[in-house]
């Protein structure tokens, strides 16, 4: 008699919400990525090697000597007091200025993404995203079944014209959009800075329609030419303070391992966000964030954040040097002035998941752009992140990569 | 004295994760059974570390290149430690599924038409111009496939002869040569062989894919696709397809173990051999584990039978 082999028996339990949370493809490739011998273009890994170790050590043993009773204890719900005085600091050196009382700390930036998303998301709420927009937020949004707009991105950021056209439209059909989320400077994936002008923009039309930005800051600090410009957080405040809901990490600044990130926001959302971090973790970590304490308690840490630009400046000049020598004329990039990452564009009729697997058999990794929309388009983008690799290495992927691209256009033209 | 095994996992074939999932459960068995167990990474240091210590096996449990196109298996040969599954020979012909589909054919195994090209000859001899004429030959829809890749990585049901040139593409980004095949509708079967002189077929499994064609997602996500088994299929039916796949066994070398993808056709009910596995997967929903636990061998026997034959 033959029977019905289950390996899940728990599938009639599941909520509708884990349709959208899926594996692909390109994580499988990307496993390979992992490997000491691939050259990886494809994680944003800041450089945690150029932090002082022994400092670190240092901050660690302070934290349990002079509060071990605090440090390993339950904390408060919207983050350890001193740090965020520290984080009120931070701030300020971008022109952001909140109390102490105006933020709540979270596990890394991305539980601020599913805080936020937990509160403000019903199944079929309209957000509205970059396209490309960070992976992280789509995958958080989409666990609480959001309707995600992907608006185009260009060099000066997110098109606002194309905002407005959207938000008329939904306004018309009597759609609230729930928020718009952007990366202000530098953007993951495509390395763009929304201009001054958008930024007014982004923040007019906020207002008019009655909607929230999020505004994602977690390179700002990483900027390695021109001008900083003004956060939109910043631009809110000299109105009514009211649209804005600000988010950064200590990721790039001190170290991922961490997890520790914050978000500053009206205080009447500030109250139920509180409330999802308690349902969440209770407390995030005390022990984590007392030691953060330490390390930005000590004057050396902007110390650090030259000593990372100065890193990353030269493997990005290194890579945009490698795009013009290898890609020119068969594609299209961006020239970030921070951040970590470029965004690559090539023929239409190209697919960069199918260059993955070629290149990670030739040990060369990037992340296939398709991922950084919610929709499925990019199939011709792709992510490279300029901040892990030394400069050989950077030099001789984009060799690699370039010559899997010429031979992939010469044969598709070989169909025409 | 403790038999020590190093097992080789992982490597740089694009089915690296599931070959860790494979190699960790079977190094996990192992230890159960006692054996003294070396889990190994197949990299630039793996001649050193397999000298390093001495092994009295390797167990393979590498899926797609290197570990299951003969490359290791050659490596073991030179240096004289014993392997588990197929040898050389079936590795290298069993992976190309060019030359396995000729061997098929000449042995009058059945297996679905098809033609194969390769990227050259796209790029130099203008291939593209008689996709048509293969068209017309294999009828719509029609498989793309690459030639020597596993875990249905890279393989696409075509539909529409517009999407030809991308499904084309996308399996020459895998494999240098690729496969166009008639498709088969019908009944997909997962028949596993395991035994030295007088191989045993173990239960056939019948697979039934969500959205209909098992491709990658479907065949590494749980819960997506159906198994039943024994197959659904008549007792008649049932003897074929297991002569059929002991024929590709045999046609093979295949010593100790293999799985042979047939599918039945709907209408004229003939057993079309898709491909052999030489390595077949060992995650926990992988379809050899599976057949063994319905012929009552449990994942530890099966792995203990899989050495000792090795060890023979």
């Amino acid at each position: 008699m033959s029977r019905k082999i289950t390996f899940d028996y728990w599938k009639h339990l599941y909520s509708s919400r884990t349709a959208g949370m899926v594996s692909s493809e390109i994580r499988d490739l990307l496993s390979l990525s992992a490997r000491p011998d691939i050259i990886s273009f494809a994680g944003g890994l800041p450089e945690v090697r150029a932090l002082n170790y022994q400092k670190l050590e240092r901050y660690i043993k302070r934290s349990l000597k002079t509060d071990g009773d605090i440090s390993l204890q339950y904390g408060d719900s919207t983050g350890y007091y001193p740090l965020r005085t520290k984080l009120i600091d931070v701030m300020r050196l971008e022109g952001i200025k909140a109390d102490e009382e105006d933020m709540v700390t979270t596990t890394g930036g991305q539980q601020a993404l599913d805080l936020l998303a937990k509160i403000f998301i019903n199944s079929g709420d309209t957000v509205i995203t970059e396209a490309p927009s960070y992976t992280g937020a789509l995958n958080a949004f989409k666990a609480y079944e959001a309707n995600i707009i992907g608006i185009p991105v260009g060099d000066k950021g997110i098109d606002t014209k194309k905002v407005e056209k959207t938000l008329e439209d939904l306004a018309a059909k009597k759609t609230q959009v729930k928020f718009i989320y952007v990366v202000s400077n530098f953007s993951n994936p495509s390395g763009f800075t929304i201009s001054l002008e958008r930024r007014k923009k982004l923040l007019e039309l906020a207002k008019k329609y009655n909607t929230m930005i999020i505004e994602d800051n977690p390179y700002g600090m990483l900027r390695y030419e021109g001008k900083a410009i003004p956060s939109i957080k910043e631009l809110d405040a000299k109105k009514d303070g009211r649209n804005v809901i600000y988010i950064s990490t200590v990721s790039k600044m001190l170290a991922p391992g961490f997890r520790i990130g914050w978000i500053v926001a009206p205080h009447p959302i500030l109250e139920k966000l509180t409330l999802g971090v308690q349902s969440a973790v209770l407390c995030n970590s005390t022990f984590s964030q007392r030691i953060a304490y330490e390390y930005f308690s000590d004057p050396a840490w902007k110390e650090n954040i030259t000593e990372f630009i100065k890193i990353y400046k030269k493997r990005r000049d290194t890579m945009l040097s490698s795009l013009e020598e290898n890609f020119s004329g068969i594609a299209d990039w961006s020239r970030p002035e921070g951040g970590f990452f470029i965004w690559l564009k090539v023929p239409d009729y190209l697919n960069m998941k199918e260059i993955l697997a070629d290149a990670v058999r030739k040990k060369v990794a990037f992340v296939p752009g398709t991922g950084f929309y919610a929709d499925g388009r990019g199939t011709d983008t792709a992510r490279l992140a300029f901040c892990t690799e030394t400069r050989e290495n950077i030099q001789k992927g984009m060799k690699i990569l370039a010559k899997i691209t010429k031979d992939k256009i010469k044969l598709y033209k070989s169909f025409k | 004295m403790k038999k020590s095994i190093a097992v080789l996992m992982g490597g740089r074939s694009l089915e690296r994760e599931i070959s860790i999932k494979s190699g960790q459960r079977i190094s996990n068995a192992l230890r159960n059974l006692g054996y003294e167990v070396a889990k190994l990474d197949i990299d630039q240091s793996i001649i050193d570390n397999l000298k390093a210590e001495r092994y009295d096996l390797a167990y393979i449990a590498l899926h797609g290149k290197d570990g299951e196109d003969g490359t290791i298996q050659e490596m073991l040969e030179v240096l004289e430690i014993p392997y588990t599954g197929p040898g050389v020979y079936a590795n290298v012909f069993g992976f190309d599924k060019i030359v396995s589909k000729q061997i098929f054919n000449k042995l009058d195994i059945p297996t679905p038409e098809f033609y194969f090209l390769n990227a050259s000859s796209f790029r130099e001899l203008g291939a593209s111009k008689i996709l048509p004429q293969i068209v017309k030959k294999l009828g719509l829809p029609l498989v793309v496939k690459p030639s020597a890749q596993g875990s249905a990585l890279g393989i696409k049901l075509v539909e529409k002869e517009e999407d030809l040139t991308d499904a084309i593409i996308s399996a020459l980004g895998y494999s240098k040569k690729v496969i166009l095949e008639k498709y088969i509708n019908g009944v997909e079967l997962a028949v596993s062989i395991i035994g030295k002189d007088k191989p045993d077929v173990l239960p056939v499994v019948e697979i039934v894919p969500e959205n209909n064609f098992f491709d990658f997602e479907s065949r590494s996500k749980i819960g997506d696709t159906e198994y039943f088994i024994p197959a659904r299929i008549s007792e008649k039916e049932m003897k074929e397809v297991s002569d059929t796949a002991l024929a590709v066994h045999k046609a093979l070398n295949c010593t100790d173990l293999s799985r042979v993808d047939i599918m039945l056709g709907e209408n004229d009910r003939v057993p079309y051999v898709l491909e052999l596995n030489t390595s077949p997967g060992m995650t926990d929903t992988s379809l050899l584990p599976m057949a063994a636990q319905e012929a009552g061998i449990s994942f530890e026997e099966l792995v203990d039978k899989i050495v000792k034959m090795a060890l023979e």
